[in-house]
C-alpha cells in the first residue's frame, strides 16, 4: 500500500437505511396511535397553565395533620419488603447462576422463574395481592418483596456468574460439601455488591411505596387519591413534595454510602 | 539473606482474625434488625393475615391458571391495550431519548462549564425522584385520561434516568480524538460529531434500548389510573371478580415484555460487541452507576 492513500470507505450496505425507516415508520404510526398532536399540546398546554393555579398553594396545615402518619407507613412497608425480599433472594440467586446452582434443573428452574417474575411490575403484583388479601399495608408489603426478589436474583445472579471459580475449585479441593463450598468461595466475593444492590433496591422499594396506595396497598399513595377524588389538588401538591424531598434524602445517603461500598 | 527467610516464615496456628469483624457484624444487627422490627410493630400485620394469606392467594392464583381463551378476551380486549401500552413505552422512550441527548452533553463535566453541568444534573436528579406513576397521576387531571399522559410522564422520567446513564457515558470517553480534531482546525460541532458521538453513541443506543424494555413495564401499569395501556383491563377484570380473564391479561402482557426483551437485548448485544449470539457484557448494566437509575 502506497504512502498517504486513502483508507477504503467501508462497505455500503442498505441494511442500517432500511432499519431507520422501519424504525421511524414505526415511531410515525405509534405516536398517533398515542394521539400525539402538535395543535392538542398547545391546547394542552393552555389548560396546564390554567390548571397550575390550582396546585398552588400547597396546603401544609392540612399536610402537617395527615401526612407524617401515612408516609412513616411508606417507609415501613419499604424497609420491612427490602429486608425480606433480599434475604429471599440470597439462595435464589445462587441457584440463577451456573456457577453456584446444585445442578442443572435447579438451574433452568430458577432461572425461568426470575425472568417471569421480573415482566410482573410491582403495581400489577400489589393489585394482584389487594384483590387476594384485601386492601392495606400487607398487600404492599407482598408486592414489594416480590419486587424486590426478582430485581436482587437478577443482579445478584450476574454477579455471581462473574465471580471468580478459583476459590470455589479450592474449597471443593478441600472436601467441602456444595453449600460449604460456596458460602466459604462465591459468598465473601459477592458480598459487598449483595450489600450495595439491598441499598439500590431499598430506594426503589420507597420509590414504589409511595404509589403503590393508589391502588389500595397502603401507605402515602392512598391518601394521594382519597385527594385526588376531592379535586383538591393543592394538598396534593403537599404530599409529592414531601415525597420529593423524602426520596431525595434517602437517595443521597444511599449513594454516598454505595460508593463508599464499592 | 537470614532476614528475608525469617520475614517470609509462615505463622503457626490459625491465622488471627480480622480486627473490626465483630464491630462490623453488631452494626449489620443494629442496621438490620432495629428498623425491621420499628416497621414490622408500626404495620401491625397480625400473625393470622400472614397464615391466611397462601389460601387468600391460591383462590383467586388457582382460576388465573385456567386463561379465558376466547377471541374476544384475547383478541378484542387484551391484545390491542397490550400494543397500546407498547406504543406509549415507544413514544416515551423517544421522547426521553431526545431531550437527554441534548441536555447530556450539557450536563458532562468535559464539555461543558461547572455552573451548567451542576444545574442540568439536579434536574436530572430532581426529575428521577418522581415515580413514573406519580408524574402520570399530576399529568392526569391537565392532559386527561388516555395514552397521551400516560406517554407524557414516561417521557419526562426517561429524561432524567436517561440523561444521567448519557452524561456519564460522555463523561468517561477518550479526550484524544477530541484534542485532535481541534488541533487540525476543527469547530464545536466537528468536535462533537467526529469526536464525541462515534465514541457514545453505542452505548447510549444500548441504554434507550434498555430504558425502552423498563419502560414497557411501567406503561403497562399506568392504565391502572387510566393514562393509558393493558393494567385499565387488568384492574376492570380484577374488580369484576373475573380471574380467568385477568389471567389472560396477565398471560399475554408476560408473553409480549419477554419477547421485546429477548430482542431489545438480542440488538443492545449486536451493537455492544458486534456479534448478536454471543453472551453480551452484562457488566455495561452492572455497574453501579448504572444500577442506580435502571
Amino acid at each position: 500500500m502506497t504512502q498517504g492513500a486513502r483508507p477504503a470507505p467501508p462497505k455500503k450496505s442498505a441494511v442500517p437505511y432500511l432499519a431507520v425507516a422501519a424504525v421511524i415508520a414505526f415511531t410515525v404510526f405509534a405516536a398517533r396511535q398515542v394521539g400525539f398532536s402538535l395543535s392538542q399540546i398547545v391546547n394542552n398546554f393552555q389548560t396546564a397553565r390554567d390548571f397550575i393555579g390550582r396546585f398552588f398553594p400547597p396546603d401544609w396545615a392540612w399536610a402537617k395533620e395527615n401526612v407524617p402518619g401515612p408516609m412513616i407507613e411508606t417507609i415501613q412497608i419499604a424497609i420491612i419488603a427490602a429486608i425480606i425480599g433480599c434475604s429471599v433472594a440470597l439462595p435464589i440467586a445462587f441457584w440463577a447462576s451456573k456457577l453456584t446452582a446444585n445442578n442443572r434443573w435447579v438451574y433452568y428452574i430458577d432461572k425461568w422463574f426470575l425472568n417471569v417474575i421480573r415482566t410482573i411490575p410491582d403495581i400489577f403484583w400489589a393489585m394482584l395481592f389487594v384483590t387476594g388479601i384485601g386492601f392495606g399495608a400487607f398487600a404492599g408489603v407482598l408486592a414489594l418483596i416480590m419486587f424486590s426478589l426478582s430485581i436482587m436474583g437478577k443482579l445478584l445472579s450476574e454477579t455471581i456468574d462473574s465471580a471468580d471459580p478459583g476459590p470455589l475449585e479450592a474449597a471443593k479441593a478441600t472436601g467441602a460439601g456444595h453449600t460449604q463450598a460456596v458460602q466459604a468461595s462465591v459468598l465473601p466475593q459477592v458480598m459487598p455488591n449483595y450489600v450495595a444492590y439491598a441499598l439500590y433496591i431499598f430506594e426503589l422499594d420507597i420509590r414504589a411505596s409511595t404509589v403503590l396506595g393508589i391502588v389500595g396497598a397502603g401507605g402515602i399513595g392512598r391518601v394521594l387519591e382519597a385527594q385526588r377524588a376531592f379535586f383538591r389538588f393543592d394538598r396534593i401538591m403537599a404530599i409529592v413534595i414531601v415525597i420529593f424531598v423524602i426520596v431525595f434524602l434517602i437517595e443521597q445517603v444511599s449513594v454516598f454510602v454505595r460508593r463508599r461500598l464499592v | 539473606m537470614s532476614e528475608v527467610f525469617r520475614d517470609t516464615e509462615a505463622p503457626l496456628g490459625r491465622p488471627e482474625a480480622p480486627r473490626g469483624t465483630r464491630w462490623i457484624r453488631w452494626t449489620v444487627v443494629v442496621v438490620l434488625v432495629v428498623p425491621s422490627i420499628w416497621a414490622a410493630s408500626g404495620l401491625g400485620i397480625s400473625m393470622q393475615r400472614i397464615l391466611e394469606a397462601p389460601a387468600d392467594m391460591w383462590r383467586i392464583i388457582r382460576p388465573m391458571l385456567r386463561p379465558d381463551f376466547s377471541y374476544n378476551q384475547v383478541f378484542e380486549r387484551t391484545l390491542p391495550k397490550v400494543m397500546e401500552s407498547l406504543y406509549i413505552a415507544w413514544i416515551g422512550t423517544i421522547v426521553g431519548a431526545l431531550f437527554s441527548f441534548l441536555l447530556s452533553f450539557a450536563a458532562a463535566k468535559n464539555l461543558s462549564p461547572r455552573w451548567l453541568t451542576f444545574l442540568v444534573r439536579n434536574l436530572f436528579n430532581a426529575i428521577r425522584a418522581f415515580p413514573e406513576l406519580l408524574l402520570a397521576f399530576i399529568f392526569l387531571p391537565i392532559f386527561g385520561l388516555g395514552a397521551w399522559t400516560g406517554t407524557l410522564a414516561i417521557g419526562l422520567h426517561s429524561i432524567g434516568t436517561l440523561g444521567k446513564l448519557s452524561s456519564e457515558v460522555i463523561e468517561g470517553i477518550d479526550p484524544g480524538p477530541l484534542e485532535a480534531i481541534h488541533s487540525a482546525g476543527g469547530r464545536w460541532p466537528s468536535v462533537m460529531r467526529f469526536g464525541v458521538l462515534p465514541q457514545v453513541l453505542p452505548t447510549i443506543v444500548a441504554y434507550w434500548l434498555y430504558r425502552f424494555e423498563i419502560n414497557l413495564r411501567v406503561s403497562a401499569f399506568l392504565g391502572v389510573i387510566g393514562a393509558g395501556g393493558v393494567g385499565a383491563e387488568l384492574v376492570s377484570q380484577l374488580r369484576f371478580r373475573n380471574f380467568p380473564a385477568a389471567g389472560t391479561v396477565l398471560l399475554v402482557t408476560i408473553c409480549v415484555v419477554l419477547i421485546i426483551d429477548t430482542v431489545s437485548s438480542m440488538i443492545r448485544r449486536r451493537i455492544i460487541t458486534g456479534k448478536a449470539g454471543e453472551e453480551g457484557p452484562t457488566e455495561l448494566f452492572d455497574e453501579p452507576a448504572a444500577v442506580g437509575v435502571l
